[in-house]
């Protein structure tokens, strides 16, 4: 209440109670303090976006998106790399978990974060070169037998903390699963070899035609090194266990790849080939078939339907595009023909649990079914070969025993990728083993400096309610769709299917990008708080701090965030740090005893002049 | 002579008419049980700002008040916030005697409140009721769209509802009153709107004993 305009005698002078000094007055900053109208704190709280969750190997996609969007693609190129070797590859062919988990999904279309992630590989390839550095040398050995993605991540992790990694390889090429499991037409070999001189260039020596158990023993990987990791994968293909299924013509999906993919192929196709199995091997064999020649390719699946395959569902659009058929619920019980593949013999089948992960029931009663091929490609999963590996490190299952962190028991050795992760429930994937490698490798460093290795934690603070956004500040807006070639030419060729955006497409899709949960530097709080008590020095994540003398807990800046990274905080949350106003408002203690001998003395007053007050 | 001093701290605007409500409740059920009674309100506070700390006053006594005509409470016996992040705000406890009550509109304990407190050693009784919770109060003070729905209920404007203590302000009187005994439960009930948060406060408050050799000493 002012009382500016307003005559007040001499001895009802500030500090009165009842009549206080406008703001602007004299001692009136002493008396109407501002601010601890709070209920409620807004805090900074970035959260963990869903995809970054999601990605096997916690890439950081929500930061590259927005460096994108922000034009800084080097930035995000490095930030990329913090966590995964090769974003080309994994830009190509990762079956993008993250793309299943984006909250955009839920409001229009998913994000195509692949294909950024693609686009800022390539650029990281052209450069001349990479922008990833080798640690400081800290003269320790460290040998990783395979390259494959996992081999390669946990090696690129190594370099990267200053160890001297060699790569033991057995083939004679150098990249594991991602040459010999995936065909050319998905991942093309030179960006392959380009990636691989990537880590040459961190310092990884990477020594080929190299077996562990043959070239190298166990003994010398524990004593020429301080440490090892195990990222074999797995490399021999399950067998079908039905009659005749050593006749020439029947091959399987992994070596059927490996082969082509090493070059070392000498399968010539049929014309009529038949793939048994329904996962992303199956169906990378599949399109290969055509590719070698096959003129009518059919997969067969004990699933009863194409939802319940086990597999990426875009590629298994693809594969139907190029013209495979699928022939569902029947397991092959021989191989029938007279010196080489003639017809399969199929029985209906089904699993008799949980899809893919339960025992399959054959029902050899009904009538038998005579599939006719030249050709037949068993693609139904691999295992691990570890005949060099003491037994007292191999499980039940066939594969290598680790604890939580990789380690095998209390040796230096550690294991990462499928030959650890099968069976655990986790999807046998490039990037899945990518963070497998990651982990052990920062695991390892831990170990041999002599720090305790702790747990993985798990975020609890992942958004997936719309409701923490506001969804106003975001347009319904497409998904670009990435171009690939026509189904009809793809089939008789090696070209990349799918192809690049160009860099007006990958900024157009990280535009899209909501940033769940993490502030993007919009400004909207810096602009929309109505005292400004939102300061920054520059506009970037981390650097806004709220005034909080001077917040009154309005929370426009709450309601007006538009990731939901502003969080609104009880302040009785904040226990410690109390902040007290000793001068609420008007009147300290003391004033009252004044005015109350005033007021005692008020008849002793003369009377006022009323004629001449002023 | 019994003399007791009522100071309700509370939020201008989206709060006010609760504050209100408890001092004019409580004064208007004094003066039928024949005491002399006080109830204002402070507008120096600024109470026409939204969530403007303000205050309101009730002074029940037994003859007549010696220092009616000063406008504050310099010595409250009672003190209760209206709402909980209050507690760390203000000394509100300032010129408060020996033996008070501190109430408290919250869903934390008094175990965990009385730590803001500042000076909890003037305390008897430290009281603890989630009034918001009794009164099945679901939209005040959370979403900042919702707060335009009570702004009518400041001063000047015409009020939203003219019952008395139709909302949160219930279950606070109760506390109040039946943890001080400033006036007796069957005098006041009959003048709250919301009758069934306010027995449902006299089984559910949070009583934490602070101070109790202090207790009742300022009443006497």
């Amino acid at each position: 209440m002012s009382t500016k305009g307003t005559h007040i005698a001499e001895w009802l002078r500030v500090p009165f109670a009842g009549i206080t000094p406008a703001p602007t007055q004299e001692r009136g900053q002493d008396l109407f303090p501002t601010g601890n109208w709070r209920s409620v704190r807004p805090v900074y709280h970035d959260k963990m976006p869903p995809c970054n969750n999601a990605c096997g190997t916690n890439e950081k996609i929500q930061g590259y998106l927005d460096l994108v969007k922000r034009g800084k693609y080097l930035d995000g190129y490095a930030l990329i790399k913090e966590d995964m070797p090769f974003p080309s590859i994994t830009g190509r062919v990762c079956y993008h978990p993250c793309e299943e988990a984006c909250n955009r999904g839920k409001y229009d279309e998913a994000i195509s974060i692949r294909a950024v992630e693609r686009f800022l590989g390539d650029l990281g390839l052209s450069l001349p070169q990479d922008v990833v550095k080798p640690g400081p040398p800290n003269g320790k050995n460290v040998a990783v037998v395979g390259s494959g993605p996992a081999g390669h991540s946990a090696a690129y992790q190594l370099a990267r903390l200053g160890y001297e990694v060699t790569i033991l390889e057995k083939s004679p090429r150098a990249g594991g699963l991602n040459r010999g499991g995936i065909p050319d037409w998905v991942l093309p070999q030179d960006i392959l070899d380009r990636e691989i001189g990537r880590l040459i260039e961190l310092g990884v020596t990477v020594k080929t035609n190299t077996e562990v158990g043959k070239d190298v023993s166990w003994d010398e990987l524990k004593t020429k090194f301080h440490a090892c990791v195990l990222a074999v994968g797995l490399t021999e293909p399950n067998s079908v266990r039905a009659e005749g299924e050593g006749k020439p013509g029947v091959l399987y999906g992994l070596p059927f790849l490996r082969d082509i993919g090493m070059g070392t192929s000498t399968v010539k196709l049929g014309l009529r080939v038949a793939v048994i199995g329904g996962g992303n091997t199956a169906i990378d064999c599949a399109r290969e078939a055509f590719r070698q020649g096959a003129q009518e390719v059919t997969m067969i699946t004990v699933e009863s339907n194409r939802t319940e395959m086990p597999c990426v569902p875009e590629d298994l659009h693809d594969m139907l595009e190029e013209g495979v058929e699928l022939l569902h619920g029947r397991a092959m019980t021989a191989v029938l023909g007279n010196g080489r593949v003639e017809a399969l013999q199929l029985h209906p089948a089904r699993f008799t649990g949980a899809i893919n992960a339960s025992p399959i029931a054959v029902d050899r009663k009904a009538k038998t079914e005579r599939f006719v091929a030249d050709n037949v490609i068993i693609a139904i999963g691999q295992h691990a070969s570890l005949n060099w590996l003491p037994e007292e490190f191999k499980t039940a299952g066939g594969t290598i025993a680790v604890d939580q962190f990789g380690r095998l028991g209390e040796t230096n050795f550690f294991a990462a990728g499928d030959v650890v992760q099968f069976g655990s429930g986790q999807p046998l994937m490039v990037v899945n083993a990518v963070g497998s490698g990651k982990r052990v490798a920062f695991n390892l460093d831990k170990v041999l400096r002599g720090e305790p290795l702790r747990p993985r934690t798990v975020p609890v603070d992942v958004i997936v309610d719309l409701n923490r956004m506001n969804m106003t500040y975001f347009p319904h807006f497409p998904r670009l769709q990435q171009q690939t070639l026509e189904p009809v030419s793809r089939r008789r060729t090696q070209d990349e299917v799918i192809q690049s955006f160009s860099e007006e497409q990958a900024v157009e899709e990280a535009n899209r990008c909501f940033s769940c949960g993490t502030c993007n530097a919009c400004d909207n709080c810096y602009i929309v708080c109505p005292e400004p008590c939102i300061v920054r020095t520059d506009r970037s994540n981390g650097l806004y701090k709220i005034l909080v003398d001077y917040c009154k807990g309005c929370r426009v800046c709450i309601e007006e965030c538009p990731t939901g990274c502003l969080e609104g905080v009880p302040e009785l949350d904040f226990d410690t740090g109390v902040v007290r106003m000793d001068t609420a408002f008007a009147i300290t203690p003391g004033l009252h005893g004044r005015q109350k001998e005033q007021l005692a003395e008020l008849h002793q007053r003369p009377p006022k002049d009323i004629e001449n007050w002023r | 002579m019994s003399y007791t001093e009522l100071t309700v701290w509370t939020r201008g605007i989206i709060m006010d008419k609760e504050g209100r409500d408890i001092v004019n409740s409580v004064a208007a059920a004094a003066r039928q049980e024949g005491k002399v009674t006080q109830a204002m309100e402070n507008y120096v506070d600024n109470p026409d700002r939204t969530n403007a700390p303000t205050r309101k006053y009730c002074r029940v006594s037994d003859s007549d008040i010696e220092n009616a005509l000063t406008y504050e409470n310099e010595h409250p016996n009672i003190v209760a916030l209206v709402e909980q992040t209050m507690v760390k705000g203000w000394d509100y406890l300032r010129g408060m005697p020996p033996g008070g009550t501190l109430v408290i509109n919250t869903h934390y304990s008094p175990e965990y409140m009385v730590r803001f407190v500042p000076g909890p050693e003037r305390l008897a009784q430290l009281v603890c009721v989630d009034a918001a919770k009794l009164a099945d109060h679901k939209w005040l003070y959370y979403r900042l769209g919702e707060l335009g729905l009570d702004r009518l209920s400041t001063e000047g404007a015409a009020e939203r509802g003219k019952l008395i203590a139709p909302d949160i302000a219930a279950p606070l009187i109760a506390a109040v009153v039946k943890t001080t005994g400033i006036v007796k439960l069957e005098t006041i009930e009959p003048m709250i709107a919301n009758r069934a948060a306010f027995r449902a406060a006299l089984s559910s408050l949070h009583i934490l004993q602070v101070n109790p050799a202090a207790t009742y000493a300022a009443y006497s």
